[in-house]
């Protein structure tokens, strides 16, 4: 497979080096042209497409990319190549402009945000004289480099073409490891991403100045093309361009987004000949493609290219991704390798003293005068399997969401072994080793099941992105770690065979079981459980309840939200019981199950829920 | 003072343009959570059939408004079919969707009217009124007018009338929706069909303030998403308050020293606002996703 | 929103190139009125490729439509004339540059790799500013009527100005409306982009030079459609002259707004207001008494004016204005100067020819200095009550109070 992918790429670069000698003048302009917007569309389609961030501001970066080299390049007299990599700076921070209200909204609302500072990115070069106002700057340099006349689109093609390759080549360094991983996992769910050790805001940012210092290429290489840049060359226009081809490419594919950059230039060229209809032909192409082949371009070439693969007898698909069909899996497969199954020991050393690992003191939570927790206080001690329970409504889930940080309480506060980590942001309580799953799972709905254990498994930090540009080795050095660190983690869940399908095609016991599998990924020392068994069946259930016991074994604290009460008393040490926000009682399980207010209180609106629930 | 309330007066005006905008953009997303970027080129289509009514075939300029508006209605209905694999789907899909959707439209408009465009004139005799040292120019009236009795009216149908109360359960929730025997996707075609019909009045009515011409939804379209995103998006108040107070930011900027930079400071100034409320000044009404 | 386009279109107006026998019985120019030879004997048939670059689409699109009419009528002209021309045969190209500096980028390369001898465009000074270093490094001459001085700062041999820069259009007015006039309650609004944006600059020069400051000075985005916030502002000062600088469309908004705000001042303005696109959008009663400076100011100038009218009516079923007229001089500067060549031409000697070139045609004297300025002179013409530009004997008629 990888023999075959080598030689298709050293053909590909062979056929892309001869191509200039086999086109005109202008024709190869038209190449140049359509490089530029590779550069620009890879950049997109990594915060668009892979970190899912509703970038319309690519086209301002673009700008400010042509921009910053045209303004260093004609008043300081610094030359082409000294202004370069100051262009990339520029885009890149054009970017992280852009990119910080993405801390607050995101979707639409981030769209429309990002539209409007581009518009005003656009009206102030229009309006400063640096900028050359509404002229524009005339006379940019090109590039220069000995022995080679860059005034020559072929020349300039091959300049341009050593750029794209590397480029793509980084990009789909980043994009195939650590930082990909995490793109896509906030992208697909970045509640579950922050819980998993994420920095979402940071790698937002992250995204969109990615973005920006690529756009910031691309603009430089234009501005050195075409030696002139004013205001109305950065548009709207462009920027649906650019939107359409990483779409039409295919969101999750950089070769998808080079793709779609290439054809896109080249059929609007084609469509001269449509004249007057050239735009009803354009518009309708784009709703067509975005109707009948969602996944773009892409998603076309790989199912063209497996169907040919299963006519020429090939059993497997380029993708590395299985699906159930073409696997068999029986049952949460847990029962069998029960046995041997031993999580690592945790990373934080368990406090072995009596003193509680988590305090919840006086907590209190109000949504807009709704009190959903009251004056909540629980301590939870070292190596307990600890229960809450409660009917619907009574605050379960809130109090896990103000553990993990998802929300600061509105009085009170949460103590991890003496330090208060109330209020602060989720990812940094999953850095302190608490580890959570969610009442409804919530896996990577892109990622496999491998995938998913690597990105909470992933200890590396955001600040080590320098080694991507300057040692890529080691970059790949710890891919095979922590591949290997995932699988091994996998083993211990009797999760090996699935480790290469998407969680989403598992059933929905596995399911569980790899949400608890990446949350223990991390070698938390605690865990909180947010109604484990709700859709097991009871065969299932008894696998779930040897897990959760080995885990503690192991030496990691749980905290269990649960309905199913003959799970709770014959696991949980200690219960307590909330009823409309506040602790209606807390012990033993069985002095729990004989405190009176507990079952006239929980029982009878917990039948109440019953009956609700077989009506809806 | 005067000034002030001068300035107040023209964003007022301008802004209740952008309010029948942001209404349409708020009633096909509430409805069917469909975003249509295209909405501004529906409102093209509306401003050109308006002029040819009013100007080419000589009809009263209420006729040519009500007309116009009756057609965009039914293309409305035809439009939503060509879109409804968008709606619910992906962002992404429905961005470039309905941006492309708008290409295609304003590639036909061109075929039609041709790429110059056209110049309505006022309907009404436009003798400026002086009220307390400000300004008004009666047509500017006549368009707070009629977007007042728009508004009234759609209010009327969606709480009052059984296929508008449909609507509204629909965009509540889907699946209950379903359950008690509404149709949805006629619901889906009945809002389309109301977006494109308030797209062709804000067309109709702006047509005399500015020139018709293919390219003019673009601009008043990102202007009237961005008034539905900062009053509530989906929000029917919510949008008539944007629009309001967009309108009236835009022409603050505009009447300040900084004339020129009107887009960084009206733009800006919205991303604040956005940052601060994430979800608009009235908050945000969703549709419950299937 | 607008769209990039590669590539050229051509007009639905084909009416003329059937009928391309057009024989115009016009003395169009001492140029081409002395340099006709005598001989019967034609030399070979030569093509002389012209791309015509301009908006065809988009807000613009009349320029481009101007540009196309004016160019083709003078290239029906030629192209029916063989014994007054060499027999050189004018063949024009359209292409649609959207208004788009990007797209003209693209298309000056694809004119630069073609066999295209002359490009005429486009009327946007950034489009003409894009598609310059491309042109020049590929010895193709360009005529353009964008009117940015930095097209003359840049001026590198191969471009010409077949209008004046708005310095000269200002001046022309600054003298008649002050000078002569004595008027000084004067308010600017002008739009930000590059045809707005020199406005700004050349008139501001022609106040100050005289001592006076506007009594307003608002500046709004070319999208604005609505200006009552900056014309209210207008509104408080009270002037007596109201100057725009801004494209056909706007300016007609911009005064039918300032009528709606009780606004009275004449409006002075430079090519724009010569437009019967201004008239329309504005309304008649609006913008009668509007004092224009241009190069172009009558179809009923003289009997040149008068011919040109006729064709031009019978081409194309309208009347011409300004950028037509000027379009029809830049098609026979080039002809006059191929002339100059006896028919025989490379990019380096068209251009230098040009050059040399001293050309009397419907919009003035044209001799082209280094940096391509050709035409140094405009007039003024006041706005009747029936749309049509009248030179003012001494006084101007001012809208009724």
């Amino acid at each position: 497979m990888t023999v075959r992918r080598g030689v298709a790429h050293l053909a590909l670069l062979a056929a892309l080096l001869a191509l200039p000698s086999m086109l005109g003048s202008f024709s190869v302009y038209i190449l140049d042209l359509a490089l530029v917007y590779v550069i620009l569309s890879l950049g997109l389609s990594m915060a668009l497409g892979y970190a899912g961030q509703v970038n319309l501001a690519q086209a301002a970066c673009f700008g400010m990319g042509s921009y910053t080299l045209a303004i260093l390049t004609l008043k300081t007299g610094i030359g082409y190549w000294g202004a370069f990599p100051l262009s990339i700076v520029g885009g890149g921070l054009l970017g992280l402009v852009v990119a910080i209200p993405s801390l607050r909204v995101q979707s639409h609302y981030l769209g429309i945000v990002t539209l409007g500072l581009a518009l005003s990115f656009t009206a102030i070069l229009t309006n400063w004289p640096l900028t050359g106002a509404a002229i524009g700057l005339p006379g940019i340099p090109g590039p220069t480099f000995p022995g080679a006349n860059f005034a020559d689109s072929s020349a300039y093609y091959y300049l341009l073409l050593v750029v794209v390759v590397v480029l793509f080549a980084l990009a789909t360094l980043m994009m195939t490891t650590s930082v990909g991983r995490r793109f896509k996992a906030l992208r697909d769910d970045s509640v579950a991403a922050a819980h998993s050790g994420v920095e979402v805001p940071l790698y937002r940012i992250i995204a969109f100045v990615l973005a920006g210092a690529y756009a910031g290429v691309a603009g430089a290489l234009y501005a050195g093309m075409v030696h002139y840049v004013s205001p109305d060359t950065y548009s709207l226009t462009i920027m649906f361009l650019l939107l359409a081809m990483v779409i039409m490419g295919g969101r999750d594919s950089l070769y998808g987004a080079a793709l779609g950059a290439v054809v896109l230039i080249i059929v609007r060229q084609e469509f001269v000949s449509l004249q007057q209809y050239e735009q009803v032909g354009y518009g309708s192409l784009i709703v067509l493609m975005v109707v009948f082949a969602p996944s773009g371009l892409a998603g076309l070439v790989t199912s063209a290219w497996t169907r040919l693969l299963k006519l020429a007898g090939t059993a497997h698909g380029p993708s590395r991704i299985r699906t159930l069909a073409e696997g068999s899996v029986d049952g949460l497969g847990v029962d069998a390798r029960a046995a041997a199954l031993a999580p690592a020991p945790v990373a934080h050393a368990p406090v072995t003293d009596g003193a509680p690992i988590l305090r919840i003191v006086d907590v209190t939570k109000r949504f807009r005068g709704l009190v959903a927790l009251d004056r909540v206080t629980i301590d939870l001690f070292p190596g307990t399997i600890h229960g809450i329970v409660g009917p619907n409504g009574s605050g379960k889930t809130t109090l896990f969401n103000i553990i993990t940080g998802v929300y600061a309480p509105s009085a009170g506060s949460v103590q991890l072994r003496g330090t208060r980590v109330s209020g602060r942001r989720a990812y940094r309580v999953a850095r302190q080793g608490v580890a959570r799953t969610f009442q409804g799972v919530r896996l990577f709905h892109s990622l496999t099941v491998r995938e998913n254990v690597m990105v909470a498994l992933d200890a590396s930090r955001p600040r080590s992105i320098w080694r991507y540009a300057l040692a890529p080795w080691l970059v790949l050095v710890a891919e095979r770690e922590l591949r290997r660190g995932a699988d091994r983690h996998l083993a211990r869940y009797g999760l090996a065979s699935v480790a290469d399908f998407l969680g989403t095609n598992l059933p929905y016991g596995q399911q569980r079981l790899v949400e608890i599998a990446r949350a223990m990924a991390a070698r938390p020392s605690i865990l909180l459980l947010d109604e484990p068994a709700a859709g097991l069946n009871s065969h299932e259930m008894r696998d779930l309840a040897g897990l959760i016991r080995h885990i503690r074994q192991a030496g990691t604290t749980v905290l269990l939200i649960e309905h199913n009460m003959g799970l709770v008393m014959s696991l949980c040490e200690r219960v307590t019981v909330l009823a409309s926000g506040s602790v209606l009682a807390d012990g033993k399980p069985d002095a729990i199950a004989r405190d009176p207010r507990v079952i006239e209180a929980y029982l009878g609106v917990s039948a109440e829920s019953a009956i609700e629930k077989s009506f809806a | 003072m005067t000034q002030f309330l001068q300035t107040a007066v023209g964003g007022l005006s301008i802004g209740t343009v952008y309010a029948l905008v942001a209404l349409g953009f708020s009633i096909v997303f509430r409805t069917m959570g469909l975003v249509n970027f295209g909405h501004g080129d529906i409102l093209m289509v509306g401003a050109f059939l308006t002029a040819t009514f009013f100007t080419s075939w000589h009809l009263p300029f209420p006729v040519a408004i009500v007309l116009a508006v009756m057609v965009a209605a039914v293309m409305g209905f035809g439009f939503e079919r060509i879109l409804r694999p968008l709606e619910r789907s992906d962002l992404n899909l429905m961005l470039i969707g309905t941006i492309g959707f708008g290409i295609a439209l304003e590639g036909v408009a061109q075929l039609i009217w041709g790429s110059i465009g056209t110049a309505v004139p006022t309907p009404i005799a436009n003798t400026p009124l002086h009220v307390g040292g400000v300004i008004i120019s009666p047509y500017d009236l006549l368009v707070l007018a009629a977007a007042t009795f728009v508004m009234a009216a759609l209010y009327v149908f969606l709480n009052r009338t059984k296929a508008g109360i449909a609507m509204q359960a629909a965009a509540m929730d889907y699946d209950a929706a379903t359950a008690v025997g509404i149709n949805v996707s006629r619901c889906n075609g009945r809002a389309f069909a109301i977006g494109a019909g308030l797209a062709a009045i804000a067309g109709g009515l702006v047509g005399p303030l500015v020139y018709v011409q293919v390219s003019m939804g673009s601009s008043i379209g990102i202007r009237g998403f961005a008034a539905a995103i900062l009053g509530g998006f989906g929000n029917i108040p919510g949008a008539i308050v944007g629009g309001l107070v967009f309108g009236l930011i835009e022409e603050f900027a505009q009447g300040s020293s900084y004339g020129a930079y009107t887009d960084v400071i009206t733009f800006v100034a919205f991303t604040l606002v956005i940052m601060i409320r994430p979800t608009g000044l009235l908050g945000e009404q969703t549709v419950a996703r299937p | 929103m607008r769209t990039i386009r590669f590539g050229h279109r051509s007009r639905r107006r084909r009416a003329l190139a059937a009928g391309s026998a057009v024989v115009l019985s016009l003395a169009v120019g001492t140029g081409v009125g002395t340099a006709q030879p005598k001989a019967t004997k034609l030399p070979p048939a030569k093509t002389f490729n012209v791309a015509l670059i301009g908006s065809d689409s988009g807000t613009n699109a009349d320029l481009g439509t101007w540009d196309y009419q004016g160019t083709t009528l003078a290239a029906a002209y030629i192209n029916s004339h063989p014994s007054a021309f060499h027999n050189v045969h004018i063949k024009i190209t359209k292409f649609d540059d959207q208004g788009d500096p990007t797209t003209a980028a693209n298309l000056a390369q694809e004119v630069a790799s073609g066999h295209y001898d002359l490009v005429y465009g486009s009327s946007l000074s950034t489009d003409t500013l894009a598609m310059m270093p491309v042109l020049s490094a590929a010895h193709i001459p360009e005529v353009t009527s964008g009117q940015s001085n930095a097209i003359l700062a840049q001026g590198d041999g191969y471009v010409f100005l077949n209008s004046a820069p708005s310095s000269i259009y200002d001046a022309t007015l600054a003298k008649y409306a002050f000078d002569k006039l004595g008027d000084s309650r004067v308010a600017m609004l002008t739009n930000n982009d590059s045809y707005g944006a020199s406005e700004h600059t050349a008139m501001l020069a022609n106040l100050t030079a005289r001592g006076l400051t506007p009594t307003d000075d608002e500046v709004v985005v070319p999208t604005a459609t609505d200006m009552t916030g900056a014309l209210s502002l207008i509104a408080k000062a009270n002037p007596k002259v109201l100057f725009l600088g801004m494209e056909e469309v706007q300016s007609g908004l911009a005064v039918k707004q300032a009528r709606a705000l009780g606004i009275k001042a004449v409006i002075l303005e430079g090519a724009p207001a010569a437009t019967p696109i201004y008239v329309q959008t504005a309304g008649l009663s609006n913008v009668v008494g509007t004092i224009v400076s241009s190069p172009y100011l009558s179809n009923t100038l003289n009997a040149q004016t008068k011919a040109f009218a006729a064709a031009y009516m019978k081409a194309f079923g309208v009347a011409p204005e300004l950028h037509g007229a000027k379009a029809y001089d830049g098609m026979m500067i080039v002809a006059t100067a191929l002339n100059m060549l006896k028919g025989k031409w490379t990019g380096p000697t068209l251009a230098a020819a040009m050059h040399r070139v001293k050309y009397t045609g419907l919009t003035g004297k044209f001799v082209f200095d280094s940096r391509g300025l050709g035409l140094h002179a405009t007039q003024i013409a006041v706005i009747n009550n029936k749309g049509a530009l009248v030179i003012p004997k001494n006084a101007v008629s001012r809208p009724s109070k």
